[in-house]
């Protein structure tokens, strides 16, 4: 990125714009380029003085009449053969206002040779450097100099299915675990109400299970909840889960409403960070699916951490809750009201 | 997404002069200041580059001021007349980098009448080497809006100076420049006239000991007077673009005004 701000501080650019499009047996090539400029260096090169010609109309029929002259400083190569020989067709789009200029758009077409390999592009037409873009490539080209040659033959690989699914998994998995410290703090917080695990399952599933409805309505446009509310609720969900820890040790139902209650905040939240990023349209539920299983994996990747560390061993001593779990959900809601009240201010430290 | 980025080389350096919308304005006008790169003054626009930009000014009566517009648009500037008289436009760019294989750095040096540059690249038996090149440009604009239309010098690097007003002069005239490098006139310099209509009438001459040409404007229309200056540095060089736009009316019209 540093070395093209580097080249471009070193080039005038002018306001042309090629780009390449080759499809298995044909190419398109799109020139943009200042309709009243080329108009009057065509005019010169057939010898005519070169006046200014603003309107579209004229400008078309000007370029129209001069296309053999327009070819001779165009050339399309493949494989280093002679140059083909494409169909044209121009367009002019009119000025927009009095100081804009009017944009001429060609469009060059033809069949690709079989068995082609490469492909470069000359174009003599501007004195000012261009970007010409082939297949994800850009290149920036003076006026009347060859392009470096373009392969038709390299696979650019779309992103397909599996590869669709792979991002929104880790996406959803580090947005746990390393990087939601407030996720994880409220998975912590359900997993040190007590250690069965039929606690832990009933709370889980009922914060799966709504968190996944919000997050997809979201991801739909049915459901909208400003982030500046949300955030704040879902560190304010956290605290409540953690102060309840210490005046509970065993699950009650509203506690199972109430954290799916908090389920669907949390589902908002998530909805925040994935519209960021965005859905690719052609694998939406693809990705907004594996998004959520990546999430289950960052939530249970906690939960399996925190029974890993002191559950397994200590959940049945006496001691347990009097030294880890009510003082470990403590911390817990100490930093969720802290959380709480940058959240609401927008105080950050 | 990755972003490629390849540079081929230039061919030849080009010209780059400014082109106003109207030569002969009014107080009061709105004029559009396009930026242009090219060959005898037939080119392509330059949109406003903040990256470019050392100074984009316009000085008339009352002193001067920036040459506003918008970032990445072409016209590069938008101005107002405000003051009756000379309206002096001036373009002077940031250094922008070239390198060149040794053959077509000669017949550039060849083509811009750089011929000290030339003796010098021999001397250091440097011909066959290929260069990198700093170039500048330093591109001024003469319009008129009302009596009193002459030029002014805005202390450019490189600067082409008209002794006398193009427009009180008539077609078939010769017009005073004077080329000025370091606030001193430039001695032996390729100074180049050129007629947008009629590249043919193209006048040039080499500047005196004052720094002094005068080169017949032998047609109507838009003229460039263009002149280059190289110096080396070190194992490079550095080279100043000078140009001034001007446009020459029938006499009647001019008288008229």
């Amino acid at each position: 990125m540093l070395l093209f701000v580097l080249l471009l501080q070193a080039h005038e650019i002018g306001t042309s714009r090629v780009s390449a499009q080759f499809r298995p047996d044909s190419y398109a090539i799109e020139i943009v380029t200042d309709a009243t400029a080329l108009g009057e260096k065509l005019e010169a090169a057939a010898g005519r003085p070169p006046v200014s010609v603003t309107d579209a109309g004229k400008l078309k029929r000007l370029l129209l009449d001069n296309d053999a002259s327009f070819r001779r400083k165009v050339s399309l190569r493949f494989d280093g053969a002679a140059p083909v020989s494409p169909e044209i067709e121009y367009t002019v789009v009119p000025a927009i206002d009095a100081t804009s200029a009017a944009a001429a758009t060609i469009r060059l077409t033809g069949k690709i040779p079989e068995g082609a390999q490469h492909f470069t592009w000359n174009y003599g037409w501007t004195y000012a450097s261009y970007a010409f873009t082939a297949r994800s490539q850009t290149q920036w080209l003076e006026g009347g100099s060859q392009s470096k040659a373009v392969s038709l033959t390299d696979v650019i690989v779309a992103p397909n299915f599996y590869e669709t699914a792979r991002r929104y998994l880790v996406l959803g998995f580090t947005h746990i675990v390393p990087l939601g410290l407030d996720h994880m703090l409220f998975v912590l917080g359900l997993y040190l109400l007590n250690h069965r695990w039929r606690t832990v399952l009933l709370q889980v599933s009922a914060f799966t299970i709504a968190h996944s409805i919000t997050l997809g309505l979201s991801m739909y446009g049915l459901v909208s909840v400003p982030s500046r509310i949300v955030e704040p609720m879902i560190a304010l969900s956290i605290a409540y889960v953690a102060i309840e820890n210490v005046f509970l040790n065993e699950l009650k139902p509203w506690r199972v409403a109430l954290v799916f209650a908090f389920g669907l905040l949390h589902g908002l939240g998530f909805a925040g960070v994935l519209s960021e990023v965005g859905l690719p349209r052609d694998e939406f539920v693809t990705a907004l699916v594996m998004f959520n299983i990546g999430v289950e994996g960052g939530q249970l990747a906690v939960i399996g951490a925190a029974f890993l560390l002191f559950g397994w061993r200590y959940a049945e001593r006496d001691w347990y809750r009097g030294r880890v779990a009510i003082p470990a959900s403590l911390l817990i809601a100490a930093a969720a009201i802290y959380w709480t009240y940058e959240r609401l201010t927008g105080v950050t430290t | 997404m990755r972003i490629f980025v390849l540079w081929a080389m230039p061919l030849l350096a080009h010209d780059m002069w400014i082109e106003p919308s109207a030569f002969l304005v009014e107080n009061g006008q709105n004029i559009a200041m396009r930026l242009r790169v090219g060959e005898n003054l037939l080119g392509d626009p330059l949109p406003r580059s903040s990256r470019l930009i050392q100074e984009f000014v316009i000085e008339d009566a009352m002193g001067r001021r920036a040459v506003v517009g918008r970032e990445g648009m072409d016209p590069a500037g938008l101005l107002r007349v405000m003051n009756p008289g000379s309206q002096v436009i001036g373009y002077y760019s940031k250094p922008s980098q070239v390198e060149l294989p040794a053959e077509k750095f000669n017949e550039y040096l060849a083509l811009e009448g750089l011929d000290s540059i030339a003796a010098l690249r021999a001397r250091r038996k440097e011909m066959g080497m290929d260069v990198k090149e700093s170039f500048s440009r330093c591109a001024k604009s003469l319009l008129a809006a009302g009596a009193g239309s002459g030029d002014r010098v805005l202390g450019f690097p490189l600067e082409l100076f008209a002794e006398k007003s193009p427009y009180g002069l008539t077609v078939g005239e010769s017009i005073p420049v004077q080329l000025i490098y370091d606030k001193r006139p430039l001695v032996g310099a390729l100074v180049v006239a050129v007629n947008r209509m009629n590249p043919a009438l193209k006048q040039s001459a080499r500047t005196d000991k004052s720094g002094r040409v005068r080169l017949k404007l032998g047609a109507e229309g838009m003229w460039m007077i263009k002149a280059v200056h190289m110096i080396p540095v070190g194992a490079e060089y550095a080279s100043f673009w000078a140009s001034l736009t001007f446009e020459m009316r029938a006499a009647v019209a001019v008288s008229k005004r």
